[in-house]
């Protein structure tokens, strides 16, 4: 069988998710082993005609990305979305719930009116998606997972359970009990309960279960100290395009 | 059977008696605020006055994460995991907590008999402490006393200075042997009071959970409920799992897994194409609570709760497992005593 | 003491570890669905009653339930008629004659034959329901002595995804066999009924009380074709039905395929209507 050919794409980010910054060394070239790298942006330059597998990093936010997206989702047999600002739109989406001159002004200052800027899209909200890698900066385990899975020709399933899950597998302290507030009820396990496992609070960096009732997280987190603001500003901090319209 | 008396200041001696016979797995903190099951390397580490540990002690039975097979790709074989005895001293353990490990032993010794889990509970040794019922503890309504010796081969129950130390079984005398300790001659201490009851005599448990299917409690609960699933994996009673497979990352071989699942989480019933049979987290409550308190019940004619009060601790929600059979048990009540 | 007795480690038993059976014949039956034959080593006998299920697995992929579709009169080999929807399915449809796939089981309670003895029986399959309906419809077949008459009734999406297709215009040939069929959206060649499968329920000419019925079909379908079923006068107690649910162990401890108090791998798939009819999950 050849190797699947593999090409790597980067857009607005905060290059934390770069696969080259993550601490692969071990399985780095086991993980070449299996496939062929065609385009690596950054790393390689030449423009392969097709892929296998492309992966794809950073929120969609200029008219520019909207453009290069299309065309790797029409090279690309699989799209891969890599890391937070990817799949939910990230971080960066929280630029969307400020009006859009705001954030210009804020971010580009005088310049403003050079940079076309979109509100921070998440690359299922432009083609077509098949697989993530969910986190911030992306979880190295799940990656691991996701790309064995592709190499073996099968088809990678994403939990749909909570970070509590994972949380409670391991017997962790529930970070409430120290006085801290948690997002892992309702954020989508995947990575083990990272920040839980470290005595961290989760921040909801790998986006919603589906189905989140949202409702009574917010009611937790009143409950817990925060705002009605607070409480929704804490969630939208990952997940500003999935919670637009759903607070009432 | 003869009781003897145990000094506080002597329990370090006691584990370190017992840890040159077995291993010993017994209560350490965990974190700032919790308990947790560890094997005793330090006997000093030992805390034998705790609340509640976040697992009860079916951790070692039903582990959280379990192998149950290593498989290899190229040669497209298997093989089995080796499962081992515990063969080992539990020490401190709570009465509801046994109770829940019988519970178990009926769950997957019934049909099926289940070999990993079956040979696991070989050679366990139980040791239970006496405690002093919390905000949430409510054992002593569903029949377990927190000084409730039953399936215990030794129990401590607290004094204010001490503890009494009754050697139960063949098993537990030896363990003891060699250790001189003064006879106790005074009776036992009264236990203390529970804080949390449920109004449910077993007599009538069938009758009200029979009433209880479309109790708009579990709808009213469901709002409140963010559906995490907290309530299922600290729960001693519960032993549904899921079994997932890893491979490897040179993609030549991996394992067979299973951890522990539980019926409040939404994909717990879902199938291919996305059907989710339970979708309503007013589904999944019921589904709970029915767990623990009719299908199984119906079957044993015992409630499947032990009353340990983790689900309400845990949950962040602040969901309450009696208010919840109380309601139920109000409801039916009223209907009952109320005239056509 | 402990009131729940265990069982003894010498009655434990490993549940789940598989043994290694080989794929010795793969026929494409539509663009979906595949109808896989497997040969257990030393040509073992599977041993299993009409409407059992096993679980296959694949190393590294993971295992799935799928109901023995051949009846047990079809020997030395099984046959699984799967459709391909997810992960596994996926995976095994790329798989090739001679490899290996692991099977647990049979599971479950398949029908009891000795009640349908002697009996007309009535087979209401929709879709991939008669994947399972198939291993009855062929037992029946192969022991004509022992039943009445045999009808079928079968619905299908369109005409393309029509399972089975040699046998079913054996069965629409043997004058023994009362076979109706109906598509919900037909093609141009489509030269039979158009509609959907409880349409064919009407006009059946029963003995309402010698009938025995066994339904099978996706989950909508359950509560439509009970109706049909009543109001043609068969009684509750003349009716079984083949459920599903999620299922990871196929033994009873999993949890993941209960219903109320019933589970599905042990008490089901197939279930007598009348002991399942005041279960609210089941249908
Ligand atoms: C008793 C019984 C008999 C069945 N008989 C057949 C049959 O003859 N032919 C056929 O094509 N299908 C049958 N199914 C459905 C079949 O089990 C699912 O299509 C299959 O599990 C999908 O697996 P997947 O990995 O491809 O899908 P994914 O969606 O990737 O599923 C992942 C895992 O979830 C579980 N799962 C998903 N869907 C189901 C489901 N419907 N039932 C149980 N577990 C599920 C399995 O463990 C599966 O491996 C039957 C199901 C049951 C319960
Ligand atoms: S720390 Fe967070 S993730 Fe862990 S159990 Fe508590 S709320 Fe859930
Ligand atoms: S615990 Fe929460 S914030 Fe931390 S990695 Fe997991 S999902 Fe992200
Ligand atoms: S722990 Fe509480 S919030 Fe979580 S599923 Fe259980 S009842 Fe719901
Ligand atoms: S239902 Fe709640 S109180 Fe009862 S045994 Fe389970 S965790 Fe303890
Ligand atoms: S499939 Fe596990 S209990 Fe039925």
């Amino acid at each position: 069988m050849a190797k699947p050919r593999v090409a790597i794409f980067d857009f607005t980010g905060c290059e934390g998710c770069e696969l080259n910054q993550l601490n692969f060394e071990d399985q780095l070239l086991d993980i070449l082993a299996h496939v062929d790298i065609v385009e690596w942006r950054e790393a390689m330059d030449g423009h392969a005609d097709e892929y296998d597998i492309a992966f794809v990093e950073g929120s969609l936010s200029t008219p520019d990305c909207i453009k290069r997206i299309h065309e790797v989702r029409r090279k690309a047999k699989v799209l891969v979305a890599l890391g937070a600002c990817a799949v939910q739109g990230g971080i960066n989406g929280v630029k969307n719930t400020h009006p859009i001159e705001e954030v210009r002004e804020e971010v580009y200052g005088e310049d403003k009116y050079l940079f076309p800027t979109l509100p921070a899209l998440a690359v299922s909200s432009v083609v077509k998606v098949d697989y993530n890698v969910r986190g911030c900066p992306m979880t190295q385990l799940e990656f691991l997972k996701v790309f064995t899975a592709l190499v073996l020709g099968k088809e990678p399933i994403e939990p749909e359970h909570s970070v509590c899950v994972e949380c409670k597998l391991k017997e962790n302290e529930c970070v409430y009990a120290r006085g801290m507030i948690c997002l892992g009820p309702v954020t989508r396990a995947g990575c083990d309960a990272h920040c839980p496992t470290v005595g961290q609070y989760c921040t909801g960096c790998r986006g919603l279960v589906p189905e989140p009732n949202l409702k009574a997280m917010e009611e937790i987190l009143v409950e817990h100290g925060l705002n009605v603001d607070e409480a929704w500003k804490r969630l939208q901090l990952f997940n500003a395009n999935e919670i637009e319209g759903v607070r009432s | 059977m003869v009781q003897f008396f145990l000094e506080s200041e002597r329990v370090t001696e006691l584990v370190t008696h017992l840890k040159g016979q077995k291993p010993v797995f017994a209560p350490h903190r965990k974190g700032r605020k919790s308990f947790a099951f560890e094997r005793v390397e330090d006997a000093a580490d030992v805390v034998l006055d705790y609340p509640r540990v976040m697992h009860s002690i079916r951790k070692f039975f039903l582990p959280p994460r379990e192998t149950l097979m290593t498989f290899d790709l190229a040669e497209n074989d298997f093989s089995t995991a080796d499962v081992q005895p515990s063969d080992a001293i539990f020490f401190g353990v709570h009465s509801y907590d046994l109770g829940a490990v019988h519970r178990l032993d009926y769950n997957l010794g019934k049909g099926h008999p289940e070999k990993n889990y079956i040979t696991r509970r070989q050679g366990a040794v139980f040791v239970g402490v006496s405690f002093e019922p919390d905000a949430y503890h409510f054992c002593g309504s569903v029949g377990i006393d927190p000084m409730d010796t039953s399936g215990f081969d030794i129990f401590l129950t607290k004094l204010l200075d001490g503890y009494i130390v009754e050697a139960l079984t063949e098993v537990g005398e030896q363990l003891l042997n060699g250790l001189d300790l003064p006879a106790h001659e005074a009776g036992k201490p009264a236990r203390g009071n529970f804080q949390q009851h449920i109004y449910l005599p077993q007599a009538k448990l069938n009758e009200v959970m029979a009433k209880s299917y479309d109790n708009p409690v579990w709808a009213e609960t469901a709002e409140k409920c963010v559906g995490c699933g907290t309530c299922n994996l600290v729960c001693p009673t519960c032993y549904c799992f899921n079994v997932e497979d890893t491979v490897n990352i040179q993609a030549t071989g991996g394992t067979r897994d299973r951890h522990w699942d539980g019926c409040m989480l939404r994909e717990f019933t879902g199938v291919a194409g996305g059907e989710v049979f339970r979708e309503h987290l007013a589904d999944r409550q019921r589904h709970r609570v029915f767990r623990k308190f009719k299908y199984i019940s119906d079957e044993t004619g015992q409630p499947w709760c032990v009353g340990c009060g983790r689900c309400t601790a845990y949950c962040t929600a602040g969901i309450s497992i009696v208010n919840i059979v109380n309601r139920l048990v109000g409801d039916y009540e009223k209907v009952a005593v109320t005239p056509i | 003491m402990n009131q729940f007795q265990m069982a003894s480690p010498t009655e434990a038993r490993d549940l789940y570890s598989p043994v290694m059976a080989v794929i010795s014949k793969v026929e494409k039956m539509t663009e979906l669905e595949n109808l896989y034959t497997v040969v257990l080593p030393d040509g073992a006998e599977l041993g299993h009653k009409p409407g059992q299920f096993i679980e296959l697995s694949i190393f590294g992929v993971g295992e799935a339930p799928f109901s023995i579709s051949s009846s047990p009169t079809h020997r030395g080999e099984f046959e699984l008629g799967i459709r391909r929807v997810g992960m596994l399915t996926e995976v095994l449809n790329r798989m090739e004659v001679g490899q290996k796939v692991g099977i647990r089981g049979p599971f479950g309670n398949g029908i009891d034959i000795e009640q349908f003895k002697g009996r007309d029986v009535l087979i209401v399959a929709g879709g991939i329901g008669l994947v399972p309906m198939r291993s009855i419809i062929n037992y029946v077949i192969d022991n004509p002595d022992d039943f009445g008459k045999l009808h079928i009734v079968y619905g299908s999406r369109t005409d393309e995804d029509l399972l089975f297709t040699e046998e079913l215009a054996r069965w629409e040939a043997d004058p023994k066999i009362d076979y109706h069929v109906t598509v919900d959206r037909g093609s141009l060649d489509w030269k039979g009924k158009t509609g959907v499968i409880t349409t064919l329920i009407p006009g059946l000419e029963l003995d309402l009380e010698k009938t025995v019925c066994c339904v099978c079909g996706p989950p909508i379908m359950y509560r439509f074709a009970l109706l049909a079923l009543k109001s043609k006068g068969l009684p509750e107690r003349n009716i079984f039905m083949s459920l599903e649910r999620r299922m990871k162990c196929g033994v009873g401890k999993c949890g993941h395929c209960q219903i109320n108090s019933t589970y599905v791998c042990q008490d089901g798939p197939v279930y007598h209507y009348p002991d399942i009819k005041s279960l609210q999950e089941a249908l």
